[in-house]
This record gives structure tokens, C-alpha cells and sequence, in this order.
């Protein structure tokens, strides 16, 4: 039997297969497997940046607040039991993460010319108009409170339905529509001169 | 079964209108995305809103927050100073000055000295009376910190925490700090701020300074 052989097709194998889910690796985490919770962070550390980036504005305190979620994810996995997606265990602890963090350290003071300040930068014609519009959706994020930017996000961005984001932000799902109207209709109003351009 | 909100309890129209992202996104249950795709059929406002609703979809997929904030502050060091239209006078004048990320990029020593002379236009417009029987003044800043962009939150905290500093103000997009200290240790307790590593600049601000 050529035993080399078949091993070098189970590494083969190994490496073309998925990811173990979430719930598996979460359960190892909760038994203390590090390269499981090597592999968790790897998942999720994107998604996570970019999420608290939404929320928070300073990439110190985003490092902080992610560093400081991933370490309640390992000492706590135990506790994780299964009635929600882990994604939305791990993206909850990360919410109230921020939340706290944002108590201690409110927004910081914003450019008071940002909005009206023309860009001077050369652009081709065809990449002018995307360039504005793109422009204008992040001036009109600026203006959403966290809590808007973070279901806004959470819907467009990360995909998630609305009960899942009632989930991870603790508040009744008639909120979260609730927020996510109101925060299209502002996001709406302040794109405003370039929306035909979107239709 | 699905909860209706006070949104969709204005009918059909506005049940649709409020889930309309998350049928975008292929996140309804199929009772509901039944309902939103009959009233789509015969609302010309609520499609007009489902092809916003996919061109947001697409914007966000394609925007980074991490980059964007990394080139505004990029951006802000190279970028001139605007024209203001009016001239505010006074700390706010001296706080919106501080506040601008391009001042990050200036040398200590200007930085310093555009922070005494920011501080006289301060102390001039200090009132010197104090009405009787009103509630006793916030205490007032008396310095500026700013801190160096490796320093960490805890960094800040620490620092301050150290030189009993309470923050009056801040932090900025480049880090900086209105804050107060005792008065009477303020020289002692600014040195002790600047030599600590992580500190830019400490600057008394109200035009008192030694």
C-alpha cells in the first residue's frame, strides 16, 4: 500500500475542503484549542474591523475593542449555547464592546469643514460622477448616529436580516426597521443632488 | 411568522417600503418577500426604491471604512487649510484651529508657539466678573496635550490619569486635548507630561504661562 501517497491526497483533500463552521470551532475554542481560536480570529477579524470601523472612528480604540471581544469569545465560548448563529454571539459581544468604549470616549470632534470642503483632486471625467456619489454616502454616514451606522452596515453590508441585527444590538426588531428607515431616508436626502444619478 | 412594526401597520405600502432592504439582500421569509414582491408590482415608488436600495448594496460592498478613514487622515496632512467665511474669536476659534488634521503635520515648535498666541486671544476674551449667585463654572482648560499617533487609548488615559488631568475637550482627529489641571502645579505637572513618550506637545493655553 502506498501510504505516502495517500497521505499526500489527504493533505491535498484537507486543504481543498471548507472551513470547519463556526459552531464547530466555537466548541473547540470553549475547550481551550488555541489553533481553533487562531482560526476563529482569522474569520472573523475582517469583518469585525470593519464593523467597529462603522462604529468607532478611531483605529486605536478599534484594535482595543476587537482585541478586547476576541479575548471574551476565548474565555467565554462555554457560555455560547447554540440558540443564535455564532456570528451573531461573537457580533453582539462586539457591539457592547463599542457601546462601552464609546461612553468612555465620545466621537471626536469632527472637521467642521468636511462637508462643504470641494475636493481638488483631479478626476477623470467618467470616474466623476461615482466619485461624488461615492463621496456623498460616506458624508451622509458621517452624519448617522453609531447605532444607525451600525444597522445600516450590518443590513447592506454584512447581509444580515433584521432580526438577527435586533439580536446583536439588543433592542426589538420594530427598532431596527424603525432605525433603518429613518437612516435611508437621511442617507437619501443627503445624496440628494447626485440621486438621479444613481436611478 | 412576522412582526409587524409600527411601520407596517400603515399597510401594504409602507410594510413593503420598510423591508425593502432586506429583500434586496435576500433576508425575508417567503411570506414576506411574497407580500413585498406583489406590492412592487403595482408601486412604481417602492421599485424606484428597490434599485436604490441595490445601488447602496453595491456601495457599501465597495467601501472600505478602514481605507476611507486612512485616506482622510492621509489626505488631511497634505491637503491646504481652507478659507474660513467668518472669523470666531476665543477658544472656539483656538479649538477649531487645533482641530484640523493638518495642524498635526506642523514642527513642535510652531505648533507651540501658534498655541501661545492662540492662548492671548483666550485670556482677552475671559470675562472678569463673576455674577453672584450663579452656578459655579465647568472648570476651564488651562492646557493642550496632543499625543503621538502610536499612543493607545490606555497610552492617553494613563498620561492623563498621571498629571490628574481631566479632559475639557477632545480629542480631535489628530489627537489633541483641552484639559484641565491644578493651577497652581500646572508647570510641574506639563513637564511631567512631556516627558512622557507619548506625548507631542503640553501647552498652557490661557495665556498665564510663565
Amino acid at each position: 500500500m502506498n501510504w505516502p501517497g495517500i497521505a499526500r491526497r489527504a493533505r491535498a483533500e484537507a486543504a481543498r475542503s471548507p472551513a470547519p463552521d463556526d459552531r464547530a470551532l466555537l466548541a473547540r475554542v470553549a475547550a481551550g484549542d488555541l489553533q481553533a481560536f487562531e482560526r476563529l480570529y482569522r474569520l472573523y477579524q475582517p469583518r469585525l474591523s470593519r464593523f467597529l470601523t462603522t462604529l468607532l472612528r478611531r483605529p486605536q480604540l478599534i484594535e482595543e475593542v476587537l482585541d478586547d471581544t476576541m479575548m471574551v469569545v476565548w474565555q467565554t465560548a462555554d457560555r455560547f449555547r447554540g440558540s443564535s448563529k455564532p456570528s451573531t454571539w461573537i457580533f453582539a459581544i462586539a457591539y457592547r464592546k463599542a457601546h462601552k468604549a464609546r461612553l468612555r470616549w465620545p466621537d471626536p470632534v469632527e472637521d467642521p469643514e468636511t462637508d462643504t470642503r470641494v475636493s481638488d483632486d483631479p478626476a477623470p471625467d467618467d470616474e466623476l460622477d461615482h466619485q461624488r456619489l461615492h463621496d456623498s454616502l460616506i458624508r451622509a454616514m458621517d452624519q448617522l448616529s453609531a447605532d444607525h451606522r451600525a444597522v445600516v452596515d450590518l443590513t447592506y453590508f454584512h447581509g444580515l436580516g433584521y432580526r438577527e441585527i435586533a439580536e446583536i444590538v439588543d433592542c426589538p426588531v420594530d427598532t431596527v426597521k424603525t432605525r433603518m428607515f429613518h437612516a435611508r431616508r437621511r442617507l437619501k436626502q443627503a445624496i440628494g443632488g447626485s440621486l438621479a444619478d444613481w436611478l | 411568522m412576522p412582526n409587524y412594526s409600527s411601520l407596517d401597520q400603515g399597510g401594504p405600502h409602507d410594510e413593503a417600503e420598510s423591508l425593502l432592504p432586506w429583500y434586496a439582500t435576500g433576508q425575508l421569509e417567503a411570506a414576506e418577500r411574497a407580500r413585498v414582491e406583489r406590492h412592487l408590482y403595482s408601486c412604481a415608488a417602492c421599485r424606484e426604491q428597490l434599485t436604490l436600495e441595490r445601488r447602496l448594496i453595491g456601495e457599501f460592498q465597495a467601501t472600505s471604512p478602514q481605507l476611507e478613514s486612512e485616506w482622510a487622515r492621509l489626505k488631511a496632512q497634505i491637503a491646504p487649510p481652507p478659507v474660513r467665511p467668518a472669523r470666531p474669536s476665543g477658544l472656539a476659534e483656538l479649538w477649531s484651529i487645533l482641530s484640523r488634521p493638518a495642524v498635526a503635520t506642523l514642527a513642535v515648535a510652531q505648533l507651540a508657539f501658534l498655541v501661545v498666541a492662540a492662548s492671548l486671544l483666550v485670556s482677552l476674551s475671559r470675562p472678569d466678573y463673576h455674577a453672584l449667585g450663579s452656578a459655579p463654572a465647568p472648570a476651564a482648560a488651562n492646557a493642550i496635550v496632543m499625543f503621538r499617533a502610536q499612543a493607545t487609548q490606555k497610552d492617553v488615559g494613563d498620561a492623563l490619569g498621571a498629571a490628574g488631568a481631566s479632559i475639557v475637550g477632545g480629542p480631535t482627529a489628530t489627537g489633541a486635548y483641552l484639559v484641565h489641571v491644578d493651577p497652581a502645579r500646572r508647570q510641574a505637572l506639563l513637564a511631567r507630561l512631556q516627558a512622557n513618550g507619548d506625548v507631542q506637545l503640553a501647552q498652557p493655553v490661557d495665556g498665564d504661562s510663565p
